[in-house]
Order: structure tokens, then C-alpha cells, then sequence
């Protein structure tokens, strides 16, 4: 027979007559009770030990019991002081004898109640008197505290519940648990039982050799905590990206790419905003100090103004609005990413575009908003937009709520909006999938005859974006966007953010 | 977005719906697109609304739109207006940067204090709208008994003059004071006059307009006391001045119509602008106002099926367009196309897909079927996105946390506490592309390298627990006069391993997996950069290019930092990854 080292020496240990503790077996193997337990255990499931289990009650002394050993027990105190008083002869006063004693505290109620108890004298009236006969050595309850304190063994039942309910000793069971041999063992042992080699470890030798079959593996405590691991991940707005970039290419929309400074002219003018427009003003946007843009298409430009000024298509008004070329060919920071739609659209992004075409970009895009939980200067916009004959407003509800779906918002609300750039416009609601609240999560529309026209498109373009970090916010529960964007990032966070897929 | 304060009791009044409870005003209206924000203190409700329908901005103008909507009346409504007895005349010093003039005069004017409110928030929204602060175009409404005109011009009969003064030419005693002030004392002294200062501060002469007792308006400032207008009132004049005549007529329309449905009588002025005054191209110099004319536009049946996506009857099209107080007419050909009459205090119709729009409102954008296009495409991925994409997977494997900062920064982050100098060949030295009129101190460039932006990362992290390894793959620029934006921008990837043992060893076997990931060569010949320590820096030269700079982090960053562990990092230009 072949066992585990250790189960080999507390087999050997114990003994067919008589009962060792698991204590003495550890001091006889050297090795730790609990190892011997676990081993002892092993032992009696395979038949070869018997485990008998005793229930010993043990007192100990609690801190206030350990003071009195010291110091005499509070109605001791007492007694001594009222004899030395003269108690014997006749009644004294008590607040002369509490004074002798140097009782404190609690310590007096804990006197006055102990020593009518034991007989050891009366209090009438506040006075006292003391037997004279009583011996306060031979009190049991002092003895057994005394003996106790020696690391000795009471036995007075009684007396231990006593010292137990005046709080000076603690009362406990203790299991104590003995092995014996069994005839399976006595039996195993006299065949001859080999110790089975454990390793910690699987080696490169162990497998090469063979050995790793004769070995046992050492046990380790599965449960336990393992150190932190702290992998590399990307960033959760990049993922959720990731996911946006996803459902879009799997409707059929391509990506786009741009410059992130731009010419007001393709950031706005194509967009039919007029140069007098609020959100144009320097507040809004982050003008760059370098030169105009000189490369821009001419007959773009007069197109784009003609727009402006007197409208498009027969029936068309302009917008009774100033309108200067040295301002649409000043440079800023994109403050939308229609900047690269106005590029695609025109054919000056590349390849002049016939329908149909879904094209879509997830980028980001700078605006001067004050900084708050919900807003910061810079974020990502997702924009997408399709082109074809003939598109109706049921093709653009139809389109986002295809879209919306993929991330769990269904029912969606249009609610008819305006826009400089597109007509009809509608703002979309839905519902949070977590919480219910309606919720904003989008902006789109047909973009006007004014954008397309000017742009050499004679067809239909429908349009819609929408913050990333505000779907971001809804799929991780963030509730400060600055917690994971930019330099105040707090790299624990990112480190926690559940992974959504 | 704008914001009107409506009285509901002057609703219920102006409406005729003396039924109606708050709570289904409410309603109504945010199906007009009027979202309810809350209450005044003195129980007005309050609805914020899209830009468009600025004849909204009154409590006379949303009612209106509810009895279209509610069906109390239906096709387009113009005032009946009284021939002018009043001129306005233009002088040639009227300042060229504002040259133009509106009016109308009003009689029969009966306010109660939420009408004279009311017409007060008018103005003032306005003025913040389609004014543009004023700056475009501004209301004066004056007490016309208050002002005296004699006539100056035969078949006039009487007048008042808009022209331009010194900035010291006159004196006048202006709403909410009690002292005679020259305007350019106005501009100093009066709480008003400030906040408007900058409106005509550089102009040589300020714009006034006078009668025959003299200046009684400082467009677009502030108006004299001597005409202000009370519950009084009972004949109005009421002046605008602006850079836009269209602008200003409109105006001028919206605030007639608003006091027409409080029951006064709409009288017209003559403008005439005189010989040298600069007068509007498309009207000449005699005008006669205000220009309550109905605009016509056309729009085919065939463009509201398609845009809409439902088959309709003319009829209901024109429905539609009654409802929308718009009037149409249509023939019947092979073709439908209706002519639809458009009053004057719209706005907002530039084309006439605005009708589509205004169709599909009065149908209900909500009875519509949503459906999903029958138009295929094929979908893809930017090439440099994937690339992108890749480079970052690359780096999260071997253990580096993605990061995505601000690619706004300052010349203290981007150069100073990295020991750099901007003008250099250096990886980050590049010439800064600066914000015009940049509104932090935190904020005032873009970003030449992305190493900063990691430092100050590390900065803010230092009470969590180490190893940190951190990377970025982001947009850095530098100004570059051979781009047509002038800012040349690219794609950095950069990395720092923060930790007790980093060293350029730990840098380097990092962007070695990297560069062995995409079957680039690497070398890394030694080199100088001020934010490295000198003897543990090398140029990152990939197939030969010189792309970027690897290194321990000078201890001097480090301690700027705030940095207890050593730090090193590298960071390139994500092409030489193709």
C-alpha cells in the first residue's frame, strides 16, 4: 500500500490500544495539528483510523476575574475593611468602611450584593455589621478563581456557573479528538505501507521522466484569494465604439476619415448654418491661429454662397444673413463630424458618390461647453447618413430603429425638431434599458435641398448623430463621462469597468 | 432654445378655450413641439421650443397655433391695416454700419399689465433670436401721444427722423433714470447702456432717432422716458433699427400680429430714406410698412408622397396645409403641384420642403410606419481605423491599459514640465497650432505628442497601486504651412511602464514585440531628447525611418510629476506601422 507522507506517519503514530490525542500525535510526527487532522480524516475514510470526538467544558479567566485574583474580590475588600473598623463590635457606617476599602465604581454595588450573599455580614440602614466568624479564605469562590488563575481545573459545577454569571470567567466546550488504530489498519501496517512521494509542483522532468504517475500532487487551499493580475484592456469608450462600428458595418455602412481642423466652410457653410448662427460665434468653437484654407473647390464656394444668400431651387430663400468667404475658409476644431459628410458627399473626400451609399464615422468632435458630469470639451460623435432616391421619413424611423435595437432600446419616439441643415428633423427618444427613464439619444433628418443641392447631390440623404459617450454612459453605468475620458482618468476605474459586449 | 412664458388665463382668453385645464394645454402644446420647462414665480408656465417658429415667442403666437390646431381656424389670417399717417425719415447720417428702419403705429391699444408683459417679453425674445442681441435688429415701442411730429415733407403728415449723432451730441433722460445724459454717458452710466455698449461703442455717430421735441430712442440701447409705454397706452409707435431690412420688417410683422390679437388696429408707416442715405437694394427708398404681404411657393404632390412616404388624396394635402394656417391651391393635371400661401410671420420657410414639413406635422409624424429602406450596400472598416485597432490590440497584450486623452492641451503640459522647447526636430517639438481666443488656461493648443497626456495620467494616479502601464494611440498636430489646413495631423502611438524595475530594457522589449507584431524592422540608434535621461534615449527608426524617440524619463519630469517610480516609455508615429 502506498500513502501520502504525511498519512504514512500518523498511521504509524497511532497506537490499536490506546487513544492519542491529535496533539500528541503532532508532537510525536512533528508535524502541525491541523496537517495531522486533515491526514487523521484521510485516514478514518479509507478504514484505516477511528476518530472519537470528547467535549470538555474549559473556564477561563476574563480580564475582570484575573483582576480580583490580584486584588481580592470586591465583598473580600469589604469585609477586611469592615472588620478593621470595628464592624464586629457593632454596626459602622458605610460610607466610612466603602472609603477604608477603596472600592471604586462598580465595584461597590458588586461588594454590597456579595456580602449578604456569603454571610459574611448585614447591611440595615446603611449601616453594617460583620460576622465575625465568617473566613473569607475559605470562600470557594476565591479558590476556584485562585486555582484557575494556576492553569488548574475546577470541577465545582456550581461554583464555575456562578463566577460565569458575575462575569469572571468565561465558560467554553473544547472537542478533543483521539485516533486508533482499526483492524484495517493494524492489518495495512503490518503488510508494509511505502510512503507516496508529493511534489508542489508539475516539472518538466516530472513529465519527461514518467515520474509525475507515482507521484501525488501536495494539496493546495482552492479557495484562497490568488494575487491581483492586472492585464492590459481597452479603453471602454473604445469598445464601446467598437461595438457602434459593429452594428453599423453590418448595415451596410462604410467608415469615413478627415481632418479634426477644418475650414468653416465645411464645417458650417456646407451645413447651410448661417455665418450669423449663435453656435458660430467664437464662444462656441475653438478657432485655430494659423492661415485660411486656401485649397477649397470654387465653384463649391459659390454654390455654398448662392445658398446662403438667395436660397435654393426656384421657390428658395436665402438667409438675410452676412456671408463672407474669408470667414468659411477660416480654420477651427470640428464641432461636428458632418464636416466629413460635407467632404464624402461632395466627392472631395475621394471617389464622386452615386446612389446608394451608407457612410458612417465615429470621431471625435470639440465644442466650448461648460465641463460637467454629462459634457466635456471634447467626445465623440457617431454620425451616420444614407443616400438613395426616394427616401422617405419612414426609411430614416425604420433605419434607427433597426439601430437603436442592437443596444437594447426599443420603442423609439420621433419627435418632429429643427435643424438649420436638415427638414424634417426629429429628436429621438427611447427608453433606458436599465431604468426606464426616457432618455435623448439622438438627433436626425433629411438634410436640406440648401446642403445637397450646393454639394452636386440630387438625390436624398438622411442623417442622425449622437454623442458615443452618452450610449458609453448607458452600457457601463458611468456617471462622471471625466471618470473615463482624458488625463483626470482614474486608472482603477478603468481597470473595474465591466466589459460589455 | 428659446423659452416663452405664457399666462394660461390670457391662453384660455386668447384661444377661446375657457376649458381648458393647464394640464391639457400642456399637452397640446408638446404636440406642437413646445416642451413644458416649469413655472414663473408669478404661476406663468414656461415651454422651451426649437428655433424655428420664433412668431411662438409670445403668448398671442402660441395661441394662435393651438386654434389652428385645435381647428378653430384654418388657412392663412392678415390683420386689416389703416394707410399711413406717419413717416419715418432717414437721414444721410444715419451710421452706415446700421442703416436701416422699420415701424408700424398701433391704435386701440388696451393692455392690462400681463398684455404690456407679455408684449415686453416679445421684444425681448426677439431681440435675443432673429436680433442676434440686438445686434441685428432692435425694438423701440413708444407711447405715441408722447410724440410730437410735425410734418416735413408735403403729402407727409407727420414724421419722425432716424439718423445719426455724436457720440456727445445730445442729451435725453433714458428709461430707468432720472438724468439727462448725452449717449455715450448712456453707454457709461446706465446699467442698460452698459450691457449694450459694445453694440455701437466703435461706431463715429450713434444712431437716435428724433421728433420734434428731439432724440427720444437710442437704438438699439435704450429708449427715451418720455414715450415709455404703460397699461395707459393706448396708441403705439413702435420702431425698429438693424443691419437686415428683411430681418427687422419680420420683426416688426411678429410684434403687429401679437398686438392685432389683442384687438388693436395695425396703421402703416411710410419709410423714406433720403438722397445719400444708404437704403435696402431690393426695396428702394420708399417703403411702406409693415410688410404684411403673403409669400407663395410651390411644392408638387409627388415630393410630399416620397418625402413622407404615404399615399395621399389632394384634398387632405390641402387639409393639411389649412391646418397649418398656410392656404393652397392645386390643378388637377397629370402632375399635382399646389401653390401654398404662406403668411407673413413665418419665418421660418426658406424652400419649399418647409411645407413637406408643416404637411407632415398636420398629419402626424406619429401615424407613420416605420419600415426599413429596401437599399443594399456593402459596409466597411477605414483602413486607418483598423489599423488603429490592431496596434492597440498589440499593446493591450502585452499588457498596457488603453487610454484616450484630451488632444486639447497647454504649452506648460506639452513643452515646459517635459524640459522641451516648441520650434524643434524633436518628436513633440513641433511648432504648437494654437486656439484663437482659447477660454482656460488648461486649454490652449492641440497637442504635438502623447506622451504628455500619459505623464499627466500617471500624475493623477499616483495613490493607485503600481505597476502601471499605460499607453495611448491618438491624434497629435503641429502647425505645417505645406497642409491646406495648414495643421499637419497625425496618429501617435505612445507608452509608458511606470514601476519599481522600469527601464529602457522593459520599454524597449515592449516596442520590439510591437514592431515584430506588424514585420517591421526596428533600430534604435542612440540619441539626445530633453524629457529622457542622457545615455538611455534612442531614436525608434523603423525600416530605416527616424519615427520616434524611446527612453527613460528624466528624473526631473518624473519629480515634476510628482512620480515616485521610474518611468520609461517610448512613442512614434503610428504609420510606420503600415
Amino acid at each position: 500500500m502506498r500513502l501520502p507522507e504525511r498519512q504514512l506517519a500518523v498511521l504509524e503514530a497511532a497506537s490499536a490500544t490506546d487513544e492519542l490525542t491529535m496533539d500528541e500525535i503532532a508532537t510525536e510526527t512533528g508535524l502541525k495539528p491541523e496537517t495531522v487532522t486533515g491526514a487523521a480524516f484521510d485516514l478514518r475514510d479509507e478504514g484505516l483510523l477511528a476518530v472519537t470526538e470528547t467535549t470538555t467544558e474549559i473556564a477561563e479567566l476574563t480580564d475582570e476575574g484575573r483582576e480580583y485574583v490580584a486584588e481580592g474580590l470586591p465583598e473580600t475588600r469589604l469585609y477586611r475593611a469592615a472588620v478593621d473598623a470595628g464592624a464586629v463590635d457593632g454596626a459602622v457606617s458605610m460610607g466610612e468602611v466603602i472609603g477604608r476599602a477603596d472600592l471604586a465604581g462598580p465595584e461597590v454595588d458588586i461588594a454590597l450584593a456579595n456580602l449578604p450573599r456569603k454571610g459574611f455580614g448585614t447591611i440595615d440602614s446603611g449601616e453594617l455589621t460583620v460576622d465575625p466568624d465568617a473566613d473569607p479564605d475559605a470562600d470557594p469562590e476565591a479558590a476556584a478563581l485562585a486555582t484557575l488563575s494556576d492553569g488548574g481545573s475546577v470541577d465545582d459545577e456550581s461554583v464555575l456557573d456562578r463566577l460565569a454569571s458575575r462575569g469572571l470567567v468565561d465558560l467554553a466546550e473544547r472537542t478533543t479528538r483521539a485516533v486508533t488504530l482499526t483492524d484495517a489498519g493494524v492489518d495495512a501496517l503490518m503488510e508494509g505501507v511505502e510512503a507516496a512521494e508529493t511534489v508542489g509542483q508539475v516539472t518538466p522532468d516530472l513529465l519527461a521522466s514518467g515520474e509525475w504517475a507515482d507521484v501525488e500532487f501536495a494539496e493546495y487551499n482552492v479557495e484562497a484569494d490568488a494575487p491581483a493580475v492586472e492585464g492590459g484592456r481597452k479603453h471602454v469608450l473604445r469598445r464601446t465604439a467598437d461595438r457602434v462600428k459593429d452594428v453599423l458595418v453590418g448595415m451596410g455602412f462604410q467608415e469615413m476619415e478627415g481632418p479634426h481642423a477644418d475650414s468653416d466652410f465645411w464645417i458650417n457653410d456646407c451645413l447651410f448654418m448661417p455665418q450669423d448662427h449663435p453656435a458660430r460665434t467664437h464662444w462656441d468653437r475653438f478657432a485655430l491661429d494659423v492661415e485660411p484654407m486656401e485649397d477649397i473647390p470654387e465653384a463649391l464656394i459659390d454654390r455654398v454662397e448662392t445658398a446662403h444668400r438667395d436660397g435654393w431651387g426656384e421657390d428658395g430663400d436665402g438667409y438675410h444673413s452676412p456671408w463672407s468667404e474669408e470667414f468659411a475658409r477660416e480654420v477651427a476644431l470640428r464641432g461636428h463630424t458632418t464636416s466629413l459628410s460635407m467632404r464624402y458627399l461632395s466627392g472631395y473626400a475621394g471617389a464622386e458618390l452615386e446612389p446608394p451609399q451608407r457612410y458612417f464615422s465615429v470621431e471625435k468632435v470639440y465644442r466650448n461647453d461648460t465641463l460637467d458630469p454629462t459634457h466635456l470639451l471634447e467626445f465623440f460623435q457617431i454620425e451616420g447618413w444614407v443616400m438613395a432616391e426616394d427616401l422617405s421619413v419612414r426609411d430614416l424611423m425604420g433605419t434607427f430603429e433597426e439601430f437603436y435595437r442592437q443596444f437594447g432600446i426599443t420603442d423609439i419616439r420621433f419627435k418632429p425638431h429643427y435643424n438649420p441643415y436638415t427638414e424634417p428633423s426629429f429628436e429621438l427618444f427611447g427608453d433606458h434599458p436599465e431604468t426606464g427613464e426616457e432618455i435623448e439619444i439622438g438627433n436626425s433628418g433629411i438634410f436640406r435641398e440648401e446642403v445637397t443641392g450646393p454639394l452636386g447631390v440630387d438625390c436624398d440623404v438622411m442623417a442622425w448623430g449622437l454623442a458615443l459617450e452618452r450610449l458609453a454612459m448607458l452600457t457601463t453605468g458611468a456617471e462622471d463621462i471625466r471618470d473615463l475620458h482624458g488625463t483626470l482618468a482614474d486608472i482603477d476605474f478603468l481597470r473595474n469597468a465591466e466589459v460589455s459586449y | 432654445m428659446p423659452v416663452v412664458d405664457v399666462d394660461p388665463d390670457a391662453l384660455r382668453g386668447l384661444t377661446g378655450h375657457t376649458e381648458k385645464t393647464d394640464e391639457e394645454f400642456k399637452d397640446d402644446l408638446f404636440g406642437l413641439g413646445l416642451e413644458f420647462e416649469g413655472e414663473t414665480d408669478d404661476g406663468e408656465l414656461q415651454f422651451e421650443f426649437a428655433p424655428d417658429r420664433l412668431d411662438r415667442l409670445s403668448v398671442e403666437g402660441v395661441a394662435r397655433s393651438l386654434r389652428y390646431h385645435y381647428g378653430d381656424d384654418r388657412g392663412v389670417y392678415v390683420p386689416e391695416v389703416n394707410d399711413a399717417e406717419w413717416t419715418i425719415e432717414v437721414d444721410e447720417s444715419v451710421p452706415d454700419e446700421r442703416p436701416y428702419v422699420t415701424g408700424a403705429v398701433v391704435r386701440g391699444v388696451d393692455l392690462d399689465e400681463s398684455a404690456l408683459e407679455s408684449l415686453i417679453q416679445l421684444q425681448e425674445k426677439l431681440h435675443a433670436t432673429m436680433g442676434r442681441g440686438r445686434a441685428k435688429g432692435a425694438i423701440g415701442i413708444h407711447d405715441l401721444a408722447m410724440v410730437k411730429g410735425a410734418p416735413l415733407r408735403e403729402g407727409a403728415e407727420r414724421s419722425i427722423t432716424y439718423r445719426g449723432i455724436e457720440p456727445d451730441g445730445e442729451t435725453f433722460v433714458p428709461l430707468d433714470s432720472n438724468d439727462e445724459l448725452t449717449p455715450a454717458e448712456v453707454l457709461e452710466e446706465h446699467d442698460t447702456g452698459r450691457t449694450y455698449a459694445d453694440l455701437v461703442s466703435e461706431y463715429d455717430r450713434y444712431p437716435a432717432i428724433y421728433d420734434e421735441l428731439g432724440l427720444f430712442s437710442f437704438p438699439p440701447v435704450i429708449n427715451g422716458r418720455r414715450t415709455e409705454v404703460d397699461t395707459e397706452s393706448r396708441e403705439l409707435l413702435v420702431e425698429l433699427t438693424g443691419t437686415d431690412q428683411w430681418t427687422i420688417d419680420k420683426m416688426c410683422t411678429i410684434v403687429c400680429y401679437a398686438l392685432s390679437a389683442r384687438g388693436a388696429t395695425i396703421e402703416e408707416v411710410e419709410v423714406a430714406y433720403a438722397d445719400g442715405a444708404t437704403h435696402p437694394e431690393e426695396y428702394g427708398p420708399e417703403l411702406v410698412r409693415p410688410n404684411l404681404e403673403v409669400d407663395e411657393k410651390s411644392v408638387s404632390h409627388d415630393r410630399i408622397e416620397t418625402l413622407l412616404g404615404v399615399d395621399f388624396e389632394p384634398e387632405a394635402v390641402v387639409d393639411c396645409f389649412e391646418r397649418s394656417g398656410l392656404d393652397a391651391s392645386y390643378t388637377l393635371d397629370e402632375t399635382v403641384t399646389y401653390e401654398v400661401e404662406i403668411p407673413p410671420y413665418r419665418v421660418d420657410v426658406l424652400h419649399p420642403l418647409d411645407l413637406v414639413d408643416d404637411v407632415g406635422r398636420a398629419y402626424g409624424f406619429d401615424e407613420l410606419e416605420p419600415r426599413y429602406p429596401d437599399v443594399g450596400t456593402v459596409g466597411g472598416r477605414h483602413e486607418r481605423t483598423r489599423l488603429e485597432d490592431a496596434v492597440r490590440t498589440s499593446l493591450v497584450g502585452l499588457g498596457f491599459e488603453d487610454l484616450l486623452n484630451f488632444h486639447m492641451t497647454s504649452g506648460v503640459e506639452n513643452y515646459d514640465r517635459m524640459r522641451l522647447e516648441p520650434g524643434t526636430d524633436l518628436l513633440g517639438g513641433g511648432e504648437p497650432v494654437e486656439i484663437t481666443e482659447p477660454y482656460s488656461e488648461e486649454y490652449t493648443q492641440l497637442r504635438t505628442w502623447a506622451l504628455p497626456s500619459l505623464l499627466l495620467l500617471l500624475e493623477g494616479n499616483t495613490h493607485n497601486a503600481y505597476p502601471q502601464d499605460v499607453a495611448e494611440i491618438g491624434f497629435v498636430a503641429e502647425g505645417d504651412e505645406s497642409e491646406n489646413t495648414n495643421v499637419a495631423e497625425s496618429r501617435h502611438v505612445a507608452g509608458a511602464v511606470a514601476r519599481r524595475d522600469a527601464s529602457y530594457e522593459t520599454a524597449k522589449g515592449r516596442l520590439q514585440a510591437v514592431c515584430d507584431d506588424f514585420g517591421v524592422e526596428l533600430e534604435t540608434p542612440r540619441t539626445d531628447h530633453p524629457t529622457f535621461i542622457d545615455g538611455r534615449t534612442a531614436s525608434v527608426v523603423v525600416d530605416g525611418e527616424s519615427v520616434g524617440v524611446i527612453g527613460e524619463v528624466h528624473p526631473e519630469v518624473l519629480v515634476e510629476h510628482d512620480l515616485e517610480v521610474p518611468v520609461a516609455a517610448f512613442e512614434f508615429d503610428l504609420d510606420a506601422l503600415r
